[in-house]
């Protein structure tokens, strides 16, 4: 079998393991529901805030953008996020990380294979949201002035940044049992924040501004924005070009995935050393 | 003293108060001991919370819609403890092995559940201070000054009927494995929205309405906000209404709390599931 061949089995397995770990607990359309109330429930929130201001708040059309944007943090908190949750049920709920380090897929390809079905989960929320907002809230956009391939290109960078930060979250799950959960939690809460998902980065202070300026996630909304509906939200980062946008969404891309590689590798070492890779704390 | 009975029942009541203050202490004392869950359930609602806040801001809205959000958001403290440190518990108890320790002992099931309600009261307010600051200090929102009495008043009531929920969703994960933390995570959010945590109760109309009458946390919120806001905080009814419709919603959950556990448990006994683990 040739070195691709073998990948894309160990990949397979992985992700059908994955969607057993995720629904295997309830009938397809319990589980439909289930994945879908959330994203939805938190959609809705922010078009009642906006519905309940919507006579007297000055600023409604940017309400698009970021509806929009919390649309596409989905893949944030099911696929970055969710690496982290993959080494907190296999450690501590079902204790079987040690096979999984014990088995030749190896952690990488495991934690891959595992990201590929909350990538699913999170596409089909994206579009559940969109399309909820799109019928039902009327939060539409002309689908003429979208611009495709800056589109796909910022998504496509978007994603490879939230699959290799996923992998460092998954190291700082390795060597924080117990706390890990709180972790997990943290990073979608900070990049929230952080990220001007909801809110202009403007409003941060100038010192939390240059902190979001050095993560890929910030450009990546940013992007989506501009190149989706048409404008974005920062009038900070609206004084970038298209290409110096993008240019900035893929020098941070590269960076961040460089540094979550090594970091991965340093923390999966010092979880090893502190023998924290079977340390089932939780329970 | 009355010797004890295993099933708990009135003329235990030293006993059972014994046994509140104890499940109690351990949440009390607990709360400080564990710092990444100081940052879970301190910090991080927090930023969810100024997430919210900045979005009004970025809105134009008026101030006081920044008020709102902020109550809302420390009250969402509390609803992530009902869910997670009531609701869930006995999951958390059935993993780590230690539920038959709860039915082995001679106390009733209601005064540890009281117990784990009071302690998780006191340590969910410990937490939420962070949100106050966070809310009334780091962004800067502000509050006319109001009457303290009432508050408390709305503040205990609210308390009473939510954990009193979370003493029934505590019971029926007596049966429950994994399907309890699905249906905790599943029931975070919705509460949120239906609850009118981050904008005024009334702008969900009757979908408020029929969700006040199931959650208890919309009616609280609001009442807490019209008690601290007056009328900018949109209320949906007059403030004794929401108090007299809370103080019922308390009764019934809590008589509801202590039917469920005992069909649940026996139930579960029947069919090997109390002390089940991983299922």
């Amino acid at each position: 079998m040739s070195r691709p061949a073998v990948l894309a089995a160990r990949l397979r397995t992985a992700a059908w393991l994955g969607w057993q770990i995720e629904a295997n607990w309830a009938d397809p359309f319990t589980f439909i529901v289930y994945s879908a109330v959330r994203p939805l429930a938190t959609a809705l929130i922010l078009a009642v805030m906006y519905r309940a201001v919507a006579g007297i708040a000055s600023s409604g059309q940017a309400f698009l953008g970021f509806y929009v944007a919390n649309a596409f943090h989905e893949y944030v908190i099911r696929v970055l996020v969710g690496m982290g949750w993959v080494i907190v049920e296999e450690r501590e709920e079902f204790e079987t990380l040690k096979f999984v380090y014990t088995s030749p897929i190896g952690m990488f390809t495991y934690l891959w294979g595992r990201s590929s079905v909350k990538f699913v989960q999170a596409s089909l929320s994206l579009l559940l949201i969109l399309t909820t907002g799109w019928l039902i809230l009327g939060l539409r956009w002309d689908w003429g002035a979208v611009r495709w391939l800056p589109l796909l290109l910022s998504f496509v960078l978007g994603l490879i940044a939230i699959v290799y930060f996923g992998f460092f979250v998954a190291g700082w799950a390795l060597v924080l049992p117990r706390a890990a959960i709180s972790v997990n939690e943290g990073v979608a809460a900070a990049l929230t924040l952080l990220c001007g998902v909801i809110f202009p980065i403007d409003l941060l202070p100038r010192a939390v501004q240059v902190v979001a300026m050095l993560l890929p996630f910030t450009w990546w909304y940013e992007a989506l924005r501009r190149f989706l509906i048409g404008h974005g939200a920062s009038a900070r980062l609206s004084s970038f070009s298209d290409g110096a946008l993008l240019a900035a969404l893929a020098v941070s891309t590269a960076l961040f995935s460089c540094v979550s590689v090594w970091g991965y590798g340093v923390l999966e070492r010092r979880a090893r050393q502190n023998g924290k890779l079977d340390q089932a704390r939780l329970f | 003293m009355s010797p004890a009975r295993a099933d708990g029942r009135p003329g235990d009541l030293a006993l059972n108060l014994r046994a509140t203050w104890g499940r109690m202490y351990v949440r009390v004392v607990g709360s400080a001991r564990e710092p990444t869950w100081i940052m879970s359930d301190a910090v991080f609602p927090a930023l969810s919370m100024a997430s919210f806040v900045l979005l009004y801001r970025a809105l134009g809205a008026p101030r006081s819609f920044e008020s709102l959000a902020v109550l809302g958001g420390i009250m969402a403290t509390y609803w992530i403890n009902v869910l997670w440190g009531m609701g869930a518990q006995l999951y958390w108890e059935k993993q780590s092995g230690q539920l038959q320790l709860y039915f082995i002992a001679p106390c009733s099931r209601m005064s540890i559940l009281t117990g784990m309600a009071l302690g998780g009261i006191f340590m969910t307010t410990t937490r939420a201070i962070f949100s106050i600051a966070v809310g009334f200090g780091l962004l800067g929102v502000r509050v006319a000054p109001f009457a303290l009495a009432p508050l408390l008043l709305v503040f205990v009531v609210t308390m009473t009927a939510l954990y009193g929920l979370g003493m029934t969703l505590a019971s029926l994960f007596l049966l429950y494995g994994r399907e309890a933390w699905h249906v905790c995570n599943a029931l975070q959010e919705p509460v949120f929205f239906l609850s009118g945590l981050y904008f005024p109760l009334r702008a969900l109309g009757a979908l408020g309405a029929v969700a006040a009458g199931i959650v208890p946390l919309g009616l609280g919120v609001d009442a807490m906000r019209q008690v601290i806001l007056g009328p900018a905080a949109r209320g949906w009814l007059p403030v004794r209404v929401e108090v007299a419709i809370l103080a019922v919603l308390a009764v019934v959950f809590l008589i509801l709390a202590r039917a469920s556990l005992r069909y649940l448990e026996a139930l579960s006994k029947r069919e090997g599931r109390l002390t089940q683990r991983w299922q």
